[in-house]
């Protein structure tokens, strides 16, 4: 069975231009942030956004790059949210560019159901997005669709 | 500010005799399964069913046990989750206490937010149920409701 | 006492003098250096003869990861991302202070093959310390941003030159009288051995990963590789740092989803890293200090020096603001790991000139990492990026 049957096609996705507080008005109810993924104005994936994104607004820019360096982390304690010193303009001047992930685990739609589930064991994601042939944003996958699948199959629901 | 300023207090929660089936219907029309504290008559709290959860079904009991003894690993490879036997009448006869993960990580809702902040942070989690001084469940809070409130307070939101 | 009781204590100590010094805002490394003075044979004693005897293994296992990490640096996509100036910049100032710190040794009498490795260890710089002076100050703008990505960029730079230059000394080394010729051809010979050691298994790493579904056996797969490229670069007498920087190179640009490969490590390195650098610490022979003044301040001078006159270059080249030109550098001052891993390389290649070399980048990291911070400060202020 390949992904695209059984995926969710309606996404909630940004693009590399979202502003921060637009992204956080429209999950504003929400109590789990989930993976967004973000696309440039093609609807071609270039990141995603989670949780941890948010800590990146605290980091200096190219910080990422020093983490390839083992030996520049200062330690690997948490990002001490509760002493920061954001402002209300920053909900404005930081996009989602600033703080995506760009290490993008993905899968085109028309692989294998298997070859999704492998694939977000190896990386311990419990969902990935989904593209087309031409990299753009199709769809998500997740554990659990692919499990909900298997058990309605099996006649479990 | 205290954890129980914040949670969510409406919080999807199941008994330890739920079956299966009655778990996956409540959970038919989502794609990503939630975090779901499992508790006994009296509200308190005994365990979580989450997504992983899912693959206890298929090890045989008290396999947990035995993962305490790292030598008793055949492999860690993920449940071969597409070639299942499934016997007739599992969704009955499995019931959240066969596959509920006792390991919980829970907070005080008297605790400060910084408590469960931390916690998340040294089990690497997204979110955490809350109980009161009974250890009753009282909550959920997550990640992300810490971020939200303190960006709320910076004015981004 | 036996090597686990003391990996033990060693382990326990170092977690404890890292809490200490985040608090004075030091980094770890510069803590675990000092925890190692402190049980060395020169003060405590506890870490005995044969715990330091094992540290030529720990350090070639931490040095091959360390370099395996600095080489994912090595994509066209991240030479994009960081963009013109941050690539004249790191290359050049990594090079002026090699160049000028190697110039200015050799006038102070220094044989040439001690000077090419003191003026390669000049080029590292100390991510940690500058990362935590910019985090304290919540400095901001596109000063630092340069800054940040200079300082990633030139302990790769760094580590390359280091490679580069210690194939030549060894060769000098070895046979004083041999020709240039034949320097070259041992440097050469070197060098190609481990480009083709960590291109090879760069390509078995990445093909065969494909076929990994679990992050156990990822994690035993990218540990094992790693081990075999230092270990066949270890027997041919191949240069570990450049085997895995490559090995790690080859494999960014293979594999879409490389990062796995990196990211595993996240789990295992940090101990690694600790004993390390206590081990380091405890390796300093203190009773050379006395020797080094000289070579000392002048190693330190010349390589302000060459930082300052590299940037310059650079942030000419690339048409840099006069900020980034006058200021850049002082942001780059501070020393730490990977100088110290280098001068732990030389240390064992070069029986008495490493020890000495040792000693120096040893004792001159300490004085870096305490004015170093100050002089990033005074960059951040100078160019404004401090906002109150």
């Amino acid at each position: 069975m390949q992904v695209k049957a059984i995926m969710q096609s309606n996404v909630r996705s940004v693009k590399k231009g979202t502003t921060l507080g637009q992204l956080l008005v429209s999950f504003k109810d929400f109590h789990s942030f989930p993976v967004v993924p973000v696309v440039d104005s093609e609807q071609v994936l270039v990141g995603t956004v989670h949780i941890r994104s948010f800590f990146e607004i605290f980091q200096p820019h190219n910080q990422d790059l020093l983490m390839r360096n083992p030996l520049s982390m200062i330690s690997r304690e948490p990002t001490d949210i509760f002493n920061l010193d954001i402002e209300a303009e920053m909900g404005f001047l930081i996009i989602m560019a600033d703080i995506m992930d760009t290490k993008v685990v993905k899968i085109e739609q028309s692989a294998d159901l298997r070859k999704a589930y492998d694939l977000m064991q190896l990386h311990g994601k419990t969902a990935i997005p989904v593209v087309d042939d031409n990299k753009r944003l199709v769809g998500i996958v997740s554990i659990f669709d692919i499990v909900m699948k298997i058990f309605h199959e099996k006649g479990l629901i | 500010m205290y954890v129980k300023d914040i949670m969510q207090t409406e919080v999807i929660s199941v008994k330890r005799g739920t079956t299966l089936t009655q778990l996956l219907n409540m959970f038919k029309s989502f794609h990503s399964f939630p975090k779901v504290p499992v508790i006994d008559n009296d509200g308190i709290l005994l365990g979580v069913v989450h997504i992983r959860s899912f693959f206890e079904i298929f090890q045989p009991h008290n396999q947990d046990l035995l993962m305490r003894n790292p030598l008793s690993m055949i492999s860690r490879e993920p449940a071969d989750i597409f070639n299942i036997d499934i016997e007739d009448g599992m969704g009955f006869l499995v019931i959240v206490a066969d596959i509920m993960d006792t390991k919980v990580v829970k907070v005080n809702q008297n605790a400060d937010l910084k408590k469960a902040y931390d916690l998340m942070q040294l089990h690497n989690r997204d979110s955490i149920p809350v109980v009161d001084d009974q250890k009753k469940l009282v909550g959920i809070i997550s990640v992300f409701d810490i971020v939200m409130k303190i960006f709320k307070e910076k004015g981004l939101v | 006492m036996n090597i686990i009781l003391g990996m033990g204590i060693i382990l326990v100590f170092g977690l404890l003098s890292g809490k200490l010094a985040e608090k004075v805002k030091t980094p770890a490394i510069t803590a675990y250096l000092l925890l190692g003075i402190v049980f060395g044979p020169f003060a405590l004693g506890i870490i005995s003869e044969h715990i330091i005897a094992v540290s030529g293994t720990i350090s070639h296992i931490a040095l091959s990861l360390i370099a395996f990490s600095i080489g994912q640096n090595f994509s066209g996509k991240i030479f994009r991302q960081v963009g013109n100036q941050v690539m004249w910049i790191s290359i050049l100032e990594a090079v002026g202070a090699w160049l000028i710190t190697l110039v200015g040794l050799l006038f102070f009498k220094v044989p040439l093959y001690m000077a090419l490795i003191f003026g390669a260890i000049a080029a590292a710089s100390a991510p940690a310390a500058i990362i935590m002076v910019v985090r304290e100050y919540k400095a901001r703008g596109q000063f630092v941003d340069i800054l940040m990505g200079v300082v990633a960029l030139d302990d790769a730079w760094g580590l390359i030159i280091f490679s580069l230059s210690l194939a030549i000394s060894k060769a000098m080394y070895l046979d004083l009288s041999s020709s240039i010729g034949n320097v070259l051809m041992g440097a050469i010979i070197e060098i190609s051995g481990s480009f083709l050691v960590g291109g090879v298994l760069g390509v078995i790493l990445s093909r065969i990963g494909l076929f990994l579904k679990n992050q156990t056996d990822l994690l035993i797969w990218t540990i094992g590789v790693i081990f075999v490229a230092t270990g066949i670069s270890l027997h041919f007498h191949f240069s570990v740092l450049l085997t895995s920087m490559f090995l790690a190179a080859v494999v960014v640009n293979l594999n879409n989803e490389s990062f796995k490969f990196f990211d595993i490590l996240n789990h295992i390195d940090w101990p690694i890293y600790l004993i390390f650098f206590v081990l380091a610490g405890a390796s300093l022979e203190i009773d050379l200090l006395g020797k080094i003044g000289v070579i000392g301040i002048v190693y330190m001078i010349f390589r302000i020096v060459g930082k300052f006159a590299g940037t310059y270059l650079g942030a000419h080249i690339a048409k840099s603001d006069d900020d980034v030109k006058k200021y850049l550098s002082l942001g780059l001052l501070p020393q730490a790991g990977v100088a110290l891993g280098m001068a732990l390389i030389a240390k064992e290649q070069f029986p008495q000139a490493g020890n000495i070399i040792f000693t120096t980048v040893a004792a001159t990291t300490v004085v870096y990492e305490i004015i170093g911070p100050f002089f990033v400060k005074l960059a951040l202020h100078k160019t404004n990026q401090i906002h109150n």
